[in-house]
């Protein structure tokens, strides 16, 4: 039993009723009060990355409640090298996105009592380990979108014509997540009852799948249902259009979120659930779901060149960004999930420190339409600063953490799918095209008068958010080994599970590369052997 | 004979303060005649002190085995009894509508009170008419209560009709049945079933008599009444039926099929299970284009029904315990939703959506209560109706009809479009005026009671799970 994962997911929980109970004029005290809670969080999440202990592996800082004993469901917390790393992003995004929201002046206590409410749903998937509970906090997660956007967001215009509005962007993503949210509990139901060990929890489904495998036409079918369900959050092609509009509308730090930790969820939900309790579904399925990632990466890509405004063009680059974290899935090798896993990490970040610039961009000259911008880099040098910097990451320069992840992608997948990757390679120069278009178009050329009240962020307090997410890209991107074992002492035995020949392969050089322990032995490849 | 007064008590209590009531309002002078509501909570507060003194385990078949005291009938004897408090305390806002005839209100309120408590123990197909038409006549009254209002006689006379026309549905099959078995009682009724042969009459009688109790229930295609009666009612009285009704012809019809014909499951599942998926599609697709509230709470009434239909489907215990979950759950969200709605009536002065236009700006608690009720409604986490969604679908997937689950799950995206819809207009929108109102005390504390409960049930289940499975024990 360990209160960590309490801490950081009762945190924010606790500052939306504390704030749910202050009166509504109080607005420092209700930001304080959100300040206090993500920063809990982090702290807390800082402490699990730290304390997490790689050698032994497996889950660990676990809380488990029974909590409704006849279905066999508990309340199960507890985190794995995968799922920590995950947490630690979406803390991070989760304490600089409440700094960002101090732009809203509007209805503050409703905003904030929203936002940590997102906040917590999400800490909450990361964190359980029970089908239950999962489902649960992966709903919670997705409502909350819905007056965040519809109340505070803005319309996309483009010539100052509403191309969407607002309250259309936001009805579409609810919508779109609901129905996958349902289509993932189809098969979730169908996963518990077609197991019969009675029980939600994750842990104890899996070791009850190595004595007694689930049948090979269910693990088909069941397969696509979690996979198409996840996927859409994730956001899968071609079922990812309510993303960028989504993006688009919402207000800036519920952007951070989005972007940056709501869509993987998706991803992690396949990683989570779909792979590791249905192995064999997955690697029947999985070569498709490659061919899906390179429509992702390229559509992704050319459509995010095609958008003239600065939150489509992320939103778009983002789609096309998680199809190589879906690529990396697919690939099903060590190297390929330790780069899809890291990559959510860095993409996170990157893509939280774009929405965060494009949002004080947008509240300072009140348009992201490009044509009208330029030149800014002269009223807000340090946000073009911190915008060549996204760009730079975003195109996976060396130095960034974006740049390893999609390093060990294409080194891990090139042997499963050198198609695949080699589209993947290309889309990476996709990327470039847009982003230095985009902030050519926003931040360089000469001044333009119209923007002569622009003001940069001058105090520390409101460049800290920028500061801190920057900084994490560089010093992951630098040093990515702390990381990267964490990430692996989880991924590799789970590779390994679902595809015992990696196991048995010859030694890899990356391990020694990366001076790496040697796996740990699991009880599943050896439990498969020896059952008749 | 003697009567068995310890497990009667509480049905001969109700029909003693029917009396009560009714001399009441004829004796206490006009002046006075406003304390009555609290008459009504007092009798229903007594009858719930004698629910709980009888506190037993196993059935206890009474009056010549045609009415069963068992912990099954308590639980939701308890729940009818809930209901009715939570209608009393609508009638407050919505009183001076009543005015002048308040008594025989709160009195034909007890009668329909009365016609549950009766259903919640049918074992017998004479008792199961007596308790529903109590039920349902005391319903005929109410839903007309509005004399100068053309639509509240419209509801009245088209709830009269069509419930008449089930009741000749519920008679004929019954009769049906009785010639087939040759006894109105259930056990009859099964042991006939049992040995059979089961001739096509009798599987006619038992399809008409769960046409009959369909109506009650409002399941597709015996809803043709509901979206009228609904929008003409008085609120409190469609509260009434939205809840109270439908729960006790749910129980109802779980006595019937699981009392009488349990053998015939392999039939009526399947019917349920067609009749569920037709009446979610029905209810939720209908609600969308609605722009009155009641109205779109009378078809997403419908699309609920259709849920517990598919519970019921499932034809195990499992499945009539996740009903049993997802009806507490419907009761607590659906009554705070119905409290909003007959405040926001009567402080709109109109129960179309136009009204509710920037909401929250108004009046933010009832805005949030309306809130939490549509979003628990639609089945989200952390709120009771997610709860009672994920068992039904669980027990549905249990017995092989992923089809069902699957047009279910995707009738949770449909129903959370348009109670955003709602939600939309109450928190995006801008208000008509900027006028703003508050709740009275009882109603603030009630309402907030409710949203606790909604919260509670979705958050902490065990404890009602488990008094369900002691329940439901057959």
């Amino acid at each position: 039993m360990s209160c960590l994962p309490l801490l950081i997911l009762l945190a924010p929980a606790l500052g939306a009723i504390a704030i749910a109970a202050v009166g509504s004029t109080r607005h420092a005290l209700v930001r304080r009060i959100s300040v206090l809670a993500t920063g809990l969080s982090l702290i807390g999440a800082l402490w699990a990355v730290a304390t997490y202990d790689a050698p032994t592996g497996g889950y660990q800082h676990e809380v488990l409640v029974p909590w409704i004993r006849s279905l066999g469901i508990g309340f199960h917390l507890g985190v794995d090298g995968i799922s920590v790393v995950l947490v630690l992003l979406h803390a991070l995004c989760a304490f600089t996105g409440v700094l960002i929201s101090y732009a809203i002046k509007d209805r503050v206590k409703e905003y904030y009592l929203f936002y940590l409410l997102l906040i917590t749903g999400v800490f909450g998937v990361f964190l359980s380990l029970d089908l239950f509970f999962f489902y649960f906090f992966y709903e919670m997660a997705v409502i909350p979108m819905y007056p965040l956007i519809g109340i505070w967001g803005s319309d996309v215009k483009e010539h100052g014509v509403v191309r969407f509005s607002k309250e259309y962007a936001t009805m579409k993503l609810t919508i779109y997540l609901t129905l996958g949210a349902a289509v993932a509990l189809i098969g979730l139901l169908w996963l518990y009852v077609s197991s019969g060990a009675g029980t939600f929890d994750i842990p104890r489904l899996q070791q009850h799948f190595v004595t007694s495998p689930l049948g090979m036409p269910l693990q088909r079918a069941i397969f696509p249902l979690l996979f198409i369900g996840f996927g859409i959050i994730a956001p899968m092609w071609p079922l990812h259009s309510w993303s960028p509009i989504g993006h688009a509308a919402a207000p800036s730090a519920v952007s951070m979120l989005h972007a940056g930790v709501l869509m993987k969820l998706g991803s992690y939900a396949i990683i989570r659930i779909a792979l590791s309790l249905l192995p064999e579904g997955a690697q029947m399925w999985l070569p498709w779901v490659a061919a899906i990632c390179v429509m992702n990466i390229i559509y992704g890509g050319f459509v995010a060149m095609a958008q003239k405004d600065l939150k489509l063009t992320i939103g778009y680059s983002s789609s096309s960004h998680m199809g190589y974290v879906l690529l990396g899935i697919a690939c099903l090798t060590p190297l390929a999930l330790d780069g899809a896993v890291l990559l959510m990490f860095a993409h996170g970040l990157m893509t939280a420190l774009a929405f965060a610039l494009v949002g004080h961009v947008y509240d300072q000259t009140h348009t992201r339409y490009l044509p009208d911008l330029g030149g800014l880099a002269h009223q807000l040098p340090f946000i073009a600063t911190c915008g060549v910097i996204a760009a730079m990451a975003s195109s996976g320069l060396p130095g960034f953490a974006n740049f390893v992840a999609e390093l060990l992608v294409f080194l891990g997948g090139w042997d499963r799918y050198p198609a695949a990757i080699v589209c993947g390679v290309f889309g990476v120069v996709i990327t470039a095209v847009y982003m230095l278009r985009l902030v050519r178009g926003t931040f360089f050329g000469p001044r333009k008068p119209v923007f002569t009240h622009v003001q940069d962020t001058r105090t520390l307090f409101a460049r800290l958010p920028y500061v801190i997410l920057v900084s994490a890209l560089l010093f992951v991107g630098c040093w990515p080994q702390p990381l990267l074992r964490l990430i692996d002492a989880s991924s590799r035995p789970l590779v390994e599970r679902i595809r015992p020949s990696v196991a048995l392969a010859k030694p890899t050089p990356e391990r020694t590369l990366r001076r790496l322990p040697p796996p740990r032995p699991h009880p599943a490849p050896s439990g498969r052997q020896g059952h008749p | 004979m003697t009567i068995p007064l310890p497990w009667l008590s509480v049905e001969l209590f109700a029909c003693a303060w029917i009396l009560v009531l009714l001399a009441a309002d004829l004796l206490l002078p006009e002046a006075r005649k406003a304390s009555l509501w609290l008459w009504t909570l007092a009798g229903l507060g007594i009858c719930a002190i004698l629910l709980a003194g009888q506190a037993i385990a196993g059935g206890h078949h009474l009056i010549q085995q045609m009415f069963l005291v068992d912990p099954f009938s308590r639980f939701f004897k308890a729940l009818f009894l809930g209901t009715a408090a939570v209608v009393v305390v609508m009638t407050r806002p919505f009183g001076r509508h009543l005015a002048g005839r308040l008594g025989a209100f709160y009195l034909l309120l007890f009668t329909a009170v009365l016609g549950m408590l009766v259903l919640a123990s049918v074992h017998d197909l004479l008792m199961l008419f007596l308790g529903l038409e109590l039920l349902t006549f005391s319903l005929y009254i109410m839903a007309a209560y509005l004399r100068t209002e053309a639509r509240s006689i419209e509801a009245g006379m088209k709830y009269l009709i069509l419930g008449s026309l089930s009741s000749g549905f519920l008679v004929y099959g019954m009769a049906l049945l009785y010639g087939f078995a040759g006894s109105t009682h259930f056990e009859a009724i099964r042991h006939a079933f049992e040995v059979g042969p089961v001739p096509p009459i009798a599987v006619a009688g038992l399809l008409l008599v769960m046409a009959g109790l369909g109506f009650k229930i409002a399941a597709v295609p015996f809803h043709l009444w509901v979206p009228d009666v609904y929008e003409g009612a008085p609120t409190p009285v469609v509260a009434l039926l939205s809840v109270g009704s439908k729960t006790a012809g749910v129980v109802a019809l779980t006595r019937l099929l699981f009392g009488a014909a349990p053998t015939m499951a392999g039939l009526w599942t399947n019917v349920l299970a067609g009749l569920s998926a037709a009446t979610m599609l029905y209810g939720n697709l209908g609600a969308i284009p609605q722009t009155n509230i009641k109205r779109l709470l009378g078809y997403s009434s419908i699309g609920h029904a259709g849920y517990l239909l598919m519970g019921l489907s499932a034809g195990s215990q499992s499945g009539v315990e996740a009903v049993s979950f997802y009806l507490v759950a419907y009761f607590v969200s659906n009554l705070a939703v119905f409290l909003a709605v007959t405040w926001a009536g009567e402080q709109l002065g109109s129960d179309e959506l136009e009204q509710y236009n920037g909401l929250s700006k108004r009046s933010p608690f009832l805005a949030a209560a309306l809130f939490i009720g549509f979003l628990s409604l639609a089945g989200v986490p952390p709120l009771a109706g997610f709860v009672g969604k994920l068992f039904v679908m669980l027990r549905a997937v249990e017995s092989g009809r992923l089809w069902l689950v699957a047009i279910g799950a995707v009738n949770v995206a449909i129903s959370l479009y348009y109670y955003l819809m709602v939600i939309k207009r109450m928190y995006l929108d801008a208000p008509p005026t900027s006028t703003t109102f508050r709740l009275d005390r009882l109603a603030t504390v009630t309402l907030s009671l409710l949203l606790l409960g909604v919260l509670w049930l979705g958050i902490v289940q065990e404890p009602l799970v488990r008094q369900i499975l002691v329940s439901v024990r057959p």
